[in-house]
């Protein structure tokens, strides 16, 4: 059933770095006794809340020597499946397959030694994992079907699915990409960089004719998608470091757009985020993180208290650093 | 499939359903009072109960074409209160956006229902428990589903009238998409797709059947639908106490025929009523409020002579 009563939402916070302090202590009083977090107060630990609660809490400039850190480290190595993977549901002997958190994963843990062989796996396995969509054998059969015209996407490129044997995904396929980009060459698999140009090129075929994404279906039927912000911003901070095309400035003049209509607290921080990485001003929008109290968005969940605490900090390092604004850098 | 399974009952020993058709032209009107007295006449066993609301979030939506209208969500939501009803919960996964706030946002929902605080589930990402799949109408084997589903005494699907560009149409079953977990499954929850949609809505109606059914049908959606496709006025809710017999005469409203739609044919051996004779009508005759619905020419056998 649903998570236990909070405490009536305080009135929202008068400073950012009020709410940003308010926010993770929140956060870090949300983690369980096994080290995990759960999506919602004393809920199940799973790894993808576990995951966002570790790149909020310890970003690389806060210390990583302490309980909290330990114990989420731990519960991350132990959820670790035989194959590198990690599972997207609760623990089990029943869950033998990993999923998308598995790039999650191995984002949270770049950078902490003792995880060196979980890294490393990790990493094999994404190298590893092919999406079932675009195999030779399923090509060959969509080419004999009739509604081969349904979508006008190429299935030539080869991304990344939210779990095993399933298509190609923008979002799950964009934090593989910073998964990758984020290991030491050294941990890689030599079919690494091209696992990442076939991806790069899959977010760019996906993308919405009038620029940003949705969560891989640019046109179906001959209509066009609407573009959706939180794909955008995860199509975009992967790409970020990617060969300019065309379609990332359109991209990003679509989320500047965007943005003035945001009005819930997850897409207003992620897309807070993504701007401010891309250099861009962000335009005054309908509402401000500073509208929410940090219970108000626990509310929505973990990772969404997560990604509004790493908005919020200056000094963040993951998903990238702020960049110095350029006037008309979206246009 | 397994006969093991409570929800399965062969067609001949189930007993006959009751749907109900009510005329609305408008969200304007008295939804409350039209709902609660429709509501009435099936003398639900809900009192003291804890119901869940399952409308059909399935994106941004500022005209109110796609989703489930909140008017008809929050007048269901009172009826079910002043039935007696001890809790009445709402509550969806949305299958294509993770920002399920940014939905009920743009739909409004807090204006029409008030404060919802813990009464609004996303199921996305509520606490799962697996399920296995005895019905094996796919190939797989369990699917992890809501503990909020699949706690709850009385389960109610409220879609939106529409047609599907894969599935023919999206009605009360096919609503039942939206309680598989996006946490677990991704967004969308492609593992459903390539199961095969007709037959994930058998496994996944057959391990959490709906108690009942509340279509929205006042303003529908036809064509490429459930979400690129063009308003259609139908002027009806359908209210029943199987979802499958709701679906059937949906899509006799809609001018099609419901055991060509594949998913709602095999629905009618084991899962509820989809013949007419099977099928107690209440309310409005079909004929009198029946409105042809475009389809994609690949569903052009659903449509009725």
């Amino acid at each position: 059933m649903n998570a236990p009563e909070m405490p009536d939402p305080l009135p929202p916070a008068e400073s950012t770095e009020e709410q940003r302090i308010e926010c993770l202590s929140l956060l870090a009083s949300l983690q369980n006794a096994d080290g995990g977090w759960g999506f919602r107060a004393g809920g199940q630990s799973r790894v993808e809340p576990t995951c966002w609660a570790a790149l909020a809490l310890f970003q690389s400039s806060q210390p990583k020597n302490n309980d909290t850190y330990r114990k989420l480290q731990e519960f991350l190595h132990a959820r670790q499946l035989p194959d590198g993977s990690w599972p997207t549901g609760p623990a089990g002997p029943e869950m033998s397959g990993g999923g998308w958190v598995t790039s999650l994963a191995c984002c949270a843990l770049a950078g902490s030694a003792e995880s060196d062989q979980q890294l490393r796996a990790g990493l094999q396995w994404i190298c590893e994992d092919f999406p079932r969509d675009s195999s030779p054998w399923q090509r060959f059969i969509r080419k004999l079907r009739p509604e081969s015209h349904i979508s006008s996407q190429s299935d030539s490129y080869r991304g990344w699915g939210w779990t095993p044997k399933t298509s190609s995904w923008v979002e799950p396929t964009s934090f593989a990409l910073m998964a990758l980009r984020e290991s030491s060459r050294e941990k890689l698999l030599k079919c690494a960089s091209q696992r990442r140009e076939s991806g790069i090129s899959l977010l760019y075929d996906r993308m919405c004719p009038g620029g940003g994404w949705n969560c891989g279906n640019p046109r179906v039927y001959g209509v066009d998608g609407d573009a959706l912000v939180l794909p955008t911003c995860w199509a975009l901070l992967a790409l970020r470091d990617a060969p300019e095309k065309p379609g990332r400035a359109l991209s990003l003049a679509w989320l500047q757009r965007a943005f003035a209509k945001i009005e819930s607290p997850g897409s207003l921080a992620v897309a807070e985020m993504t701007l401010e990485i891309y250099g861009t001003q962000a335009p005054v929008a309908r509402r401000s993180l500073q509208d929410w109290s940090a219970e108000e968005i626990a509310e929505n969940g973990t990772h969404v208290i997560a990604w509004v605490c790493m908005a919020l900090d200056a000094q963040r390092s993951w998903p990238g650093v702020k960049q110095q604004i350029i006037a008309g850098a979206a246009r | 499939m397994n006969l093991r399974n409570r929800q399965l009952i062969p067609s001949f020993s189930r007993p006959a359903s009751r749907v109900m058709i009510r005329k609305v032209a408008r969200y304007e009107e008295d939804l409350f009072a039209l709902i609660y007295e429709s509501l009435r006449e099936f003398q639900l066993p809900v009192k003291d109960k804890t119901i869940l609301l399952k409308p059909n979030l399935v994106g941004l939506d500022p005209q109110g074409v796609m989703n489930t209208h909140p008017a008809v969500i929050a007048a269901a939501r009172e009826s079910f209160l002043k039935l007696g009803a001890a809790r009445v919960m709402i509550g969806d996964g949305p299958a294509m956006d993770r920002d399920t706030q940014a939905i009920l946002e743009s739909v409004r929902l807090k204006e029409f229902t008030g404060k919802l605080g813990h009464d609004f589930c996303d199921l996305n990402i509520d606490d799962v428990e697996r399920v296995v799949l005895e019905t094996r109408a796919t190939r797989l084997k369990e699917l992890f589903l809501p503990k909020t589903v699949l706690g709850v005494d009385f389960l109610v699907s409220m879609p939106k009238l529409k047609t599907h560009h894969w599935a023919g149409v999206t009605l009360s079953l096919k609503n039942m998409f939206g309680i598989v977990p996006g946490s677990c499954y991704g967004w969308p929850k492609n593992v459903l797709h390539w199961a095969g949609i007709d037959r994930s809505i058998l496994d996944i109606n057959a391990a959490a059947r709906p108690d009942f059914a509340i279509i929205d049908g006042i303003l529908g959606m036809e064509g490429n639908g459930p979400i690129q496709g063009s308003p259609k006025s139908a002027g009806v809710l359908l209210f029943g106490d199987d979802p499958v017999a709701v679906d059937a005469t949906a899509c006799r409203v809609m001018g099609l025929l419901p055991e060509k739609v594949e998913y709602l044919g095999r629905a009618g051996t084991m899962l509820g009523h989809v013949e007419v004779s099977k099928i107690q009508q209440l309310g409005e005759g079909i004929e009198g409020v029946k409105t042809p619905f475009a389809v994609l020419p690949e569903f052009g056998k659903l449509v009725a002579g």
